[in-house]
């Protein structure tokens, strides 16, 4: 047992010991301890080193306020937490530990001479100093920062840890399981409805934990608290949650809760759930997050050694660890005598209260008089002393001059009490000053939510736990025998004799701020407190300024020289304590990142070493390489089989849309520049689609499968917004007409078979359709059957050969791709990807939408006024397509070109000008939509948008690359067969 | 092999607090009706049609739910799948409306036990209290980022359908969260 | 994540089943109306909205629940839903807004 474990106190079991190490040297703590509180245990107050000046750093506070006692946490590779309060990590059997923000080592850090420059460092320092020149920010100055201003390491390998999500409902989420919250819950429990209580600790009691023989009711408090948490845990419509903090508070009572799962379990096994992001749903929300000491501003404040008050009563309380031997207390507010009777209690020496006020209520002189404290009235401490460790404090006493050195190796502090407003202001719910407590507290709800206990500005813990019974719906009212939790004094600036300039008085311990940097900040202009705290980056470090808003606040008001609830409060944001990614992403990595979505016969083109591409959610088969292949070769040999014989395409994705009703042809009319009134039933028709606004939207092949149905295609990317965009003109602009739309895309496979053989392959399959030529023409369709299941066959071509597409219910493609496989290889039959579909179109000059176009190109752009009716009154984008820009000469318009060296391949992407030798920037003309090597012609060709382009037919024109300027021809976009005859096979 | 949904489900979706099936061939059809003729439509083609929005019949060989004010979805056992077109090929020609097959757009899973609620919830984010989500329930919602048809059968069953390409993806966040746990 | 009351469901839903859809109201003039309209007052219809501070009539699609397109009443300044009503009706007078503005503070009130 070390020398600080005081035996009798406390709720850990120092009957089991726990081995536990930290920056390499092992200590021994027991059940139930943190890192912290074993650390004191045994006398080491040493945890961490400042963000900015390295200064050594003890801990401040006792949970999940603290700032400075960052440790990282090392569970192995890729499994390495930074920024742990070491004030929350319960320690396990094997637990190793890493001090941060140091080198070498914790005691000696080689960073700490930017404490002895501290002149050079102040506030907006970073701003002032790292302006110029600018070449120096990427060599010198951010790599400076980086290494100098690091909290944790950044982690060097996949996180290999499993985390979760869900979703969650209930009628009452309570947060916090303190007196409060354990009341409202016990009340609110009797009607029935679904409860949650959280808390962020290991065991639920909050400030129950470190005063358990305070009465309640008559009954020591810490059997209370057995009692009433045996009760909630009995009852079905109560859940308890601990280990769990309420990170967020978001929009109609939508709160996140991360919960920590095996943190505190030794050899947490892998794959097995971390950490769980719960999102719940609440009908009401009861906030009991108590509230927050607040440090005093002085000279020397942050020497290790130097915490706030309730942090020793909890260390001792619940840890049974006395936090010193010889302790100073300094406080301006009266809790802190409860805090030193309770030291003093343990038989820990009190060096001398150091009250700032003249005046002290007399029950607690008494209580200091019985224990032989002295107090010491109308005084500050101005000094400490010790270098990793106070061992002394200076006290000056204004009103006589005295200056008084006193040793003591430990000063609590106590500057009054911040009720915790963090996720009632993420909620958005009002907040009013309290004068008495110095204090914002909460005003009126943003949602229905409401704070009670010590985060409403009710301190003690009668009061808390009588308004959580009334917020749970009860009507108790619960006596206890705690003293008076009294008031306080909130002084902006504490006596002292020193010049301001030389003294180190510590605001935000976390950001290294001090009360100068604060002053410092108002005195060079910026008067609102959200630029302060932006320039002195006060309260925006990891502790989101938990323990230094107020102070801040105060320093600032006085400065500024407005009333503090002038000033206003700067906005606390989610989330509270720092929340791994993990956390956030849940299941969400990986496979279940987003859906990949595969196409019926995708595990055939996988069998079968197929290169995969991802178009939208889906992956798509590439193309086939075989044995010594590379994409260029597969390519050309896909496409020379395809045009010399057969060739066979998945082409599933497309979308797919059902429009039908008495009105379909009416509508189509409305959605696509086309006419659709004369297709015949049984015809095929190329759609091209306007946004209101004339340029291209969506492209595809449609069927009319009856007078009053159309089988719509569509982009595969393309197939969700054309289907919104048809959805919303239906529902809002054309409601009188009588047609609906049903998406389906995944209802059919599609099988492309192209190819002067394609007919013959098909041919022994299919029942119920003549295929031959004159009867099944060009751009027509037939339903009947291929390999026994029902089919919608299309004789359409996306390649410019005999062409048919193969539409069968999407659970039998498969069979179907199969069987015509197996057949096609009498005619050489050759599978082919997305790369020889692009090559193949762009022989034949057909757009693809999104790449030949950008959304700012027209039908007439793309050389396809064709396909716009001149004579429909009405559809999408006409009236647009009248506009003076739309009718503009010298529109960028789509063509061909073909490079002079026709082994040249030019880069999609690359811009073009007239002159090359112009002067940078040069006058781009457009830039080169598609290119490709065609197997079938011998050489490159290549399809552009360019600045009046139809009238630049046989012009050379350039395009400039990093190592050579490329000349090509500007041609009509048909290189492969312009009349179209080898559709035409009989 | 015929009729290929393409996904397997692992064993570990096999337990006895939890099932997770996959639904063999159903025929499924989109009805998009006018409200005015819903009871002749009834009548017309036998199909027990709710009137209300989210709500379901659920019988033995098939299933009709009501998604949208004037959208139904019909889920019925393959065997029927000739009368039914029969039956809504009928309907289809007598009144204003559109009937479309869509059989194979969809895969079904079902999912059963204790836990099934919980197991919904990691990526639902309704709530599935039998309160708020009785008994023939329907509605269309999200698991994630898959659109998902959702009808409770019974307290602890659910028949749970996605767009077929959405299914391995379901099928592998209900294996993530049972082998995690 | 809000909770928003579609009024064809007639139930909250939550806000990922839905997706915005811009501001309510804008008709699309008819074929004639667009034959005989200038083309500044074409780019107003088509470019120019009101994007107001404060109380917003939106349009937004519950594409993931029963696909209906509906109007809303949102605070551009709070972000919260005033109400819903369907597509179709005319836009919200004050006196709607308001009264819709006191039921929602009674149900929360009540709850």
């Amino acid at each position: 047992m070390s020398a600080f474990r005081k035996t009798g106190r406390g709720r850990v079991d120092a009957s089991k010991v726990i081995n536990f190490t930290f920056d390499g040297k092992s200590y021994q703590g027991v059940q139930g301890d943190t890192v912290a509180s074993a650390l004191l245990a045994n006398g080491n107050h040493l945890m961490g080193r400042s963000f900015k000046y390295h200064r050594p750093r003890g801990v401040l506070g006792a949970g999940w306020e603290e700032p400075n006692a960052l440790i990282a946490v090392d569970r192995g590779k890729g499994r390495v937490t930074p920024n742990v309060r070491a004030t929350t990590q319960e320690i396990y059997e094997g637990l190793k530990a890493e001090s941060q923000n140091r080198s070498p080592n914790l005691k000696f850090d080689m960073g700490a001479f930017n404490n002895a420059f501290s002149m050079f460092f102040p506030a907006g320092f970073y701003n002032k100093t790292f302006m110029w020149p600018k070449s120096f920010w990427d060599k010198v100055y951010e790599p400076f920062i980086r290494n100098m201003a690091g909290l944790g390491p950044a982690p060097d390998a996949d996180d290999p840890d499993v985390y979760a999500s869900v979703y969650g409902h209930c009628e009452t989420l309570i947060i916090g399981a303190g007196p409060a919250g354990i009341a409202a819950a016990l009340a609110a429990a009797k009607n029935g409805e679904r409860i949650i209580l959280v808390d962020e600790n290991a065991q639920m009691g909050g400030s129950l934990l470190s005063t358990p023989s305070i009465e309640i009711d008559g009954k020591p408090a810490g059997k209370w608290l057995e009692t009433s948490l045996k009760a909630l845990a009995k009852a079905e419509n109560v859940t308890l949650m601990t280990r769990t903090t309420a990170t967020g508070y978001y929009h109609d009572n939508f709160v996140a809760l991360a919960e920590r799962i095996t943190h505190h379990v030794p050899n947490a096994e892998i794959g097995k759930v971390r950490e769980a992001l719960h999102r719940i749903r609440a009908g009401k929300v009861i906030l009991a997050q108590g509230g927050i000491e607040r440090p005093l501003v002085f000279n020397g404040n942050d020497r290790p050694g130097v915490m706030l008050a309730s942090a020793a009563q909890t260390y001792l309380g619940e840890y049974g660890v006395a936090v010193g031997n010889e302790v100073a207390v300094f406080t301006s507010h009266d809790s802190a005598y409860q805090a030193a009777f309770d030291v003093a209690d343990a038989n820990t020496r009190i060096a001398a209260i150091i009250d700032v006020r003249g005046t002290i209520r007399d029950d607690l002189i008494m209580g200091a008089t019985e224990r032989g404290i002295k107090v010491i009235k109308s005084a500050a401490i101005t000094k400490t002393f010790g270098k990793l460790r106070v061992k002394a404090c200076e006290v000056y006493e204004p009103e006589s001059g005295n200056k008084t050195k006193l040793n003591c190796d430990a000063i609590l502090m106590s500057g009054g009490w911040t009720p915790s407003l963090h996720l009632w202001s993420h909620s958005k719910g009002g907040i009013k000053w309290d004068a008495d407590l110095a204090a914002y507290i909460p005003d009126a709800p943003n949602e229905n939510a409401v704070c009670i206990g010590a985060c409403n500005g009710d301190f003690g813990i009668a009061a808390a736990l009588s308004a959580g019974h009334k917020a749970g719906g009860g009507r108790k009212t619960y006596k206890t025998n705690e003293t008076d939790f009294g008031t306080g004094l909130v002084l902006s600036s504490l006596p002292s004799y020193l010049d301001s300039s030389k003294q180190k008085a510590f605001v935000d311990f976390q950001n290294d701020v001090t009360e100068k940097d604060i002053k410092l900040a108002v005195s060079e202009g910026f008067k609102s407190i959200e630029h302060v705290k932006r320039y002195t980056t006060n309260g925006m470090a990891t502790d989101q300024g938990k323990t230094s808003n107020l102070n801040a606040l105060e320093i600032a008001s006085k400065a500024v020289g407005k009333p503090i609830e002038k000033v206003g409060l700067t906005t606390f944001r989610p989330p509270y304590t720092p929340t791994t990614f993990g956390t956030f992403t849940g299941y969400r990595d990986n496979e279940l990142f987003d859906p990949t979505r595969k196409t019926p016969i995708d595990p055939w083109a996988e069998a079968n070493g197929a290169a995969f591409e991802p178009v939208g959610h889906w992956r798509r088969a590439w193309y086939f390489p075989k044995e010594g292949e590379d994409m260029h070769a597969a390519v050309a040999r896909e496409c020379k089989a395809t045009r010399d014989s057969l060739g066979i395409f998945d082409a599933s994705t497309l979308g797919k849309i059902e429009v039908v009703g008495p009105d379909a042809a009416k509508f189509m009319n409305l959605m696509y520049t086309n006419p659709w009134s004369k297709l015949p039933v049984l015809g095929c028709r190329y759609g091209l689609m306007c946004r209101e606004d004339g340029y291209i939207y969506d492209d595809g092949v449609v069927g009319r499968m009856a007078e009053d149905r159309f089988h719509v295609t569509t982009t595969t990317g393309g197939a969700p917004r054309v289907y919104r965009h048809m959805e919303d003109y239906l529902q809002t602009e054309f409601p009188e007409l009588d047609v609906w739309l049903t998406s389906t895309t995944e209802q059919w496979a599609v099988i492309a078979i192209n190819g002067p053989n394609a007919r013959k392959l098909i041919e022994p399959f299919v029942e119920g359709i003549d295929l031959s030529a004159d009867s099944f023409p060009h751009m027509t369709l037939r339903e009947g059957k291929i390999c026994g299941v029902p089919t919608r066959l299309f004789r359409v071509s996306f390649t410019g050969e005999l062409g048919f597409e193969i539409n069968v219910p999407a659970h039998y493609g498969r069979m179907v791709w199969e069987t015509l496989f197996e057949e096609g290889q009498k005619y050489d039959i050759c599978p082919y990807g997305t790369e020889t579909m692009h090559v193949l179109r762009a022989e034949k000059g057909f757009i693809i939408v999104g790449q030949d176009t950008d959304g700012t190109v027209t039908a007439h752009d793309a050389g396809m006024s064709w396909a716009v009716s001149k004579k429909k009154r009405d559809f999408v984008g006409k009236r647009s397509l009248a506009r003076p820009d739309l009718v503009a000469e010298g529109r960028k318009q789509l063509i061909g070109l073909l490079t002079e060296d026709s082994k040249e391949v030019l880069e999609e992407g690359a811009q073009i000008v007239e002159d090359p030798n112009q002067p940078i920037p040069m006058d781009m003309l457009g830039h080169v939509t598609s290119s490709y090597w065609s197997e079938s012609l011998g050489r490159s060709i290549a399809m552009a948008v360019v600045r009046d382009g139809f009238n630049r037919m046989g012009e050379t024109l350039n395009i400039p690359m990093p190592d050579k300027v490329i000349k090509a021809k500007v041609v009509k976009p048909v290189f492969y067969d312009p009349k179209g005859e080898r559709l035409n096979v009989v | 092999m015929l009729f290929d949904q393409a996904i397997d489900i692992p064993e570990c979706l096999n337990a006895e607090a939890l099932t997770v099936s996959l639904m063999g061939e159903k025929a499924r059809y989109s009805l998009r009706l006018k409200s005015a003729d819903v009871s002749a439509i009834k009548k017309a083609s036998g199909l027990k049609l709710p009137a209300k929005i989210m709500g379901a019949s659920h019988g033995k060989d098939v299933t009709c739910a009501k998604l949208g004010p004037d959208e139904w979805i019909v889920i019925a056992d393959p065997v029927q799948k000739p009368k039914l077109d029969k039956a809504l090929a009928k309907v289809s020609k007598d009144f204003t409306c559109s009937v479309t097959d869509i059989s194979h757009r969809n895969v079904g899973f079902g999912i059963t036990g204790a836990d099934a609620a919980k197991l919904i919830n990691v990526g639902c984010p309704l709530d599935l209290s039998l309160e708020k989500f009785p008994v023939g329930k329907a509605v269309r919602t999200l698991f994630e980022s898959a659109s998902i048809l959702l009808i409770r059968t019974d307290e602890q069953s659910f028949h749970m359908e996605c767009w077929r390409s959405f299914g391995p993806y379901l099928r592998d966040f209900f294996a993530r969260v049972v082998t995690t746990r | 994540m809000f909770e928003i009351h579609c009024p064809y469901c007639n139930e909250k839903r939550p806000e990922i089943e839905f997706a915005y859809a811009g501001e309510a109201h804008y008709v699309r003039p008819t074929a004639k109306e667009q034959s005989e309209m200038s083309d500044e007052d074409w780019s107003r219809y088509m470019f120019i909205r009101d994007n107001k501070r404060g109380e917003h009539a939106e349009r937004w699609w519950h594409n993931a629940g029963c696909n209906m397109f509906f109007n809303a009443i949102r605070n551009t300044v709070t972000d919260k839903f005033v109400m819903t009503y369907k597509m179709g009706l005319p836009p919200r007078t004050d006196k709607q807004i308001d009264a819709a503005r006191r039921t929602d503070a009674k149900e929360k009130a009540s709850s």
